[in-house]
């Protein structure tokens, strides 16, 4: 048991944290800068702000450095979350195409796909937005609709689909679509890398709880996307798509762990705080046993974490644990944010109570019910831990 | 960046287990608990775990044990909670713990090498039942008077420790009222302790951090213990789950089943880690060992109780009858998870760790943490 980082890893702490410090302003820091600017501005400065980032060379930390990536190791990788959810760095602005695509175009792409693709991406010259789920097939991704049909050197596309993360700021789509009649469901699927901006493709924005809009819906009209530009090989989706979901198995949730502590932290504050019953919410019975119950969580989030970055460490793929991964910080967020909710009560609905501002904290306690619907509902993932860990019959 | 067990805790793992399914089963488990009336301490048991060292392991080398640390213990505690092993280990465990912590040099000198060579049974009064403070006798000119209340293996006990108002005591029970009672989790054996003058030695170097300390080092060991009962349980419970058929199907292929065993699993699974890291917390004397012990206790304790529950559950009928293995589980557990503070008690705790500081209990709210961090400035 020995739960440094060693030397090296410390020092590339300390040399991010510096970047930080010069190139990351107090006021970035705080949702209040962020809070009276547009979606669009928004976007715009973590783009830019990323790219400055990517030119430092603090991108792709665990990518070979051949593709522009750091080439460091899985314990850099998660210093940097830990050091980015700190310092309340700004959100990625390409989370899918840093999780799955580039993974996923480095291990099967043709050398002018890792070339075109990868170091734009690091630099968010191209945003990439994930198009796999469709009205039809959420859950069940193979039930997708989406039509591709050769012409000429291009395939003429039609279809739609929607959850879009990023739809509207995307340059570019990976997506699944049928190029062939196949005998099964999982055949004549491909997965295209297709240009956002033609006219043949339309994203609209939907609206979600939180009243952003970050997602939205892609309808394709007569798209074209060029023949060479499917990853995988054309009538290999299925494949190429599980392939590039089980890219996400490495991330040790360090990052996620930090981020809900320090709303944790400042949850606790305000229990503190608010008065209820006379007394702070922070001297309530019940509301202490909560508090501590999700603190629990969080705190065995974080031994989990060490456990996967010891795994991965020693070189070991963690395979469908990896749900158990997803599961446990999810699911622990929500518990994170349900305390919020029971510390707050009645004053939840309101964006300043008391002198709090809340608005930050009542956002994140809405975007927790998200994460346990996208990237593989919680009930999805319960069937493969049950099924693919314990072994329980399908 | 190593979080796992090194190479001679592995070793050690693998030698308990390999004793525990070639020579103590739940055959032997069910002699102890279809024989009420014997003292619980199968004697081929007790005599192996003295041989092996597993109760020398935190006694210092100086005083003929092997002088590791809890986290080795903990391997121990969790493989005898998976086999629900009978007898007096932990409460002998934690008469070494308290006089390597609260004795003085003479008192360790003389009374820990027989600890570590398996000569000596303890027995431990170190809180109400049910109380996670309080002393349970009061001491007057080093005389002993009180209802311990309920103690386990006092009957079988050559020494036991006792929390009187002032520090920690050893008693010879043969001056204590002992009276046996019967226990649910039959891996047990309890008596009721009452002490009326009777003569204890002072562990001098006893203050109440010490014996914090000990507290909390117990409430560890008991959670790994617990962890080794949810994981055996939910292990049981999937092999049978498998086989087991009902309408054409394995019954663990419906969702209903399937789904719950899944949090169970993802719920364990914290918890190891959970009691894993606590036991090294106590180790290293992290900042947040007290914090760590409790964490695990409120885990293990309510994994052990859902993993133990869901057993007998998804047994069926057969999960109900004595002759069927569920209940060793289901009872050791339920006696584990109300020792050394429940659940709740834990929380409360863990609470008051976090928000009851001085200044300021939590730490600083969002803005504030990340402009202290980045400025270096407060
Ligand atoms: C914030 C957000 C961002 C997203 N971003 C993207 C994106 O960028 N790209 C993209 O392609 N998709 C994206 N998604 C879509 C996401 O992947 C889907 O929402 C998800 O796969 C669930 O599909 P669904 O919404 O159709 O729900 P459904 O599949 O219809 O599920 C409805 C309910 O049924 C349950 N259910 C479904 N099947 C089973 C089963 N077999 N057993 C038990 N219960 C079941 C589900 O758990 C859920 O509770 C995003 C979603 C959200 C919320």
């Amino acid at each position: 048991m020995d739960l440094q980082f060693s030397k090296e890893d410390e020092e590339f702490r300390s040399e991010f944290r510096a970047w930080l410090d010069t190139n990351l302003p107090q006021d970035m820091r705080t949702e209040d800068w962020w809070r009276p600017k547009s979606d669009d501005e928004q976007f715009q400065i973590r783009r830019d702000w990323e790219k400055k980032k990517a030119e430092a060379g603090y991108c792709g930390i665990q990518w070979p450095t051949e593709f522009g990536g750091r080439g460091g190791s899985p314990t850099m990788k998660a210093i940097y979350d830990e050091e980015m959810a700190k310092a309340n760095a700004p959100r990625t602005v390409n989370p899918l195409g840093l999780a799955f695509l580039g993974p996923t175009v480095m291990a099967i792409g043709t050398d002018e796909q890792k070339a075109a693709i990868i170091k734009p991406l690091l630099h968010t010259d191209v945003i990439w937005c994930q198009g796999f789920s469709e009205p039809g097939a959420g859950s069940d991704l193979a039930a997708l609709q989406m039509k591709a049909v050769p012409q000429g050197t291009d395939y003429l596309i039609n279809g739609q689909k929607i959850w879009t993360t990023n739809a509207m700021h995307g340059d570019k789509i990976f997506t699944l679509a049928r190029t062939s009649e196949g005998a099964k469901r999982h055949d004549g699927i491909s997965m295209l890398l297709i240009d956002m901006h033609q006219p043949g493709v339309e994203a609209r924005p939907l609206k979600q709880i939180t009243g952003e809009s970050e997602f939205g819906e892609v309808f394709f009209t007569d798209a074209l996307c060029p023949q060479d530009e499917v990853l995988g090989g054309e009538g290999n989706g299925w494949m190429t798509a599980m392939l590039l979901l089980s890219f996400e198995r490495g991330s040790s949730a360090i990052g996620q762990y930090t981020e809900f502590r320090r709303q944790w932290d400042a949850v606790a504050q305000i229990a503190k705080q608010v008065e209820r019953d006379g007394k702070k919410a922070s001297q309530d019975p019940v509301l202490r046993q909560q508090l501590a119950n999700s603190l629990v969580d969080l705190e065995c989030l974080k031994y989990h974490s060490w456990h996967v970055l010891t795994a991965t460490s020693q070189g070991k793929d963690l395979g469908y644990e990896a749900s158990m991964t997803k599961m446990m910080w999810s699911e622990t967020f929500r518990k994170v944010s349900d305390t919020y909710e029971a510390i707050l009560g009645s004053a939840f609905q309101v964006p300043e109570y008391q002198g709090l501002t809340l608005e930050e904290l009542t956002t994140m306690a809405l975007w927790s019910r998200s994460c346990t619907i996208w990237g593989g509902s919680a009930q999805v993932q319960r069937s493969i831990v049950a099924e693919r860990v314990l072994g329980l019959p399908r | 960046m190593r979080f796992q067990l090194n190479d001679e805790q592995r070793a050690l793992q693998d030698a308990v287990r390999s004793y525990l399914r070639d020579r103590f089963g739940p055959a032997q488990v069910r002699e102890v608990y279809d024989n009420p009336d014997t003292d619980g301490v199968p004697a081929a048991l007790w005599k192996a775990i003295g041989e092996q060292g597993w109760l020398a392991v935190l006694v210092p080398e100086e005083h003929d044990g092997i002088g590791l640390g809890l986290l080795d213990a903990a391997v121990l505690a969790r493989a005898f909670g998976a086999a629900t092993v009978p007898g007096p280990w932990l409460s002998t465990i934690l008469l070494g713990e308290a006089i390597r912590l609260a004795g003085s040099d003479e008192q360790k000198a003389k009374l820990l090498p027989g600890i570590a060579a398996g000569e000596v049974k303890g027995a431990v009064a170190l809180l109400p039942n049910g109380s996670a403070r309080g002393a349970v006798a009061t001491a007057t000119d080093g005389k002993l008077s009180g209802n311990l209340g309920l103690v386990e293996y006092a009957a079988v006990a050559d020494t036991l420790v006792v929390a009187a108002q002032d520090g920690l005591y050893l008693v010879d029970p043969t001056h204590a009222t002992i009276t046996s009672s019967p226990a649910l989790d039959r891996t047990v054996r309890l008596s009721t302790v009452v002490l009326d003058g009777a003569p204890g030695e002072k562990l001098t170097n006893s203050s109440d951090a010490v014996l914090a300390e000990i507290l909390d080092r117990a409430a560890v060991l008991v959670a790994n213990d617990l962890v080794g009962i949810a994981r055996k349980a939910l292990t049981d419970t999937v092999e049978y789950d498998k086989t087991r058929v009902q309408f054409g199907k394995p019954v663990g292929s419906f969702q209903a089943i399937k789904h719950d065993l899944a949090d169970i699993h993802l719920g364990i699974t914290m918890a190891e880690h959970a009691a894993l890291y606590a036991a090294h917390a106590q180790d290293i004397d992290a900042p947040d060992k007290e914090l760590a012990a409790s964490i695990a206790k409120v885990k293990a304790g309510d994994m052990a109780n859902e993993s133990t529950s869901a057993m007998i559950q998804y047994h069926g009928g057969i999960g109900y009858t004595w002759e069927h293995d569920s209940h060793f589980y289901l009872k050791r557990a339920k006696r584990l998870e109300y020792a050394f503070g429940d659940a709740s008690q834990h929380r409360e705790r863990i609470a008051s760790l976090l928000l009851d500081g001085e200044v300021d209990g939590t730490r600083a709210p969002v803005s504030a943490e990340s402009s202290g961090m980045a400025s270096g400035v407060a």
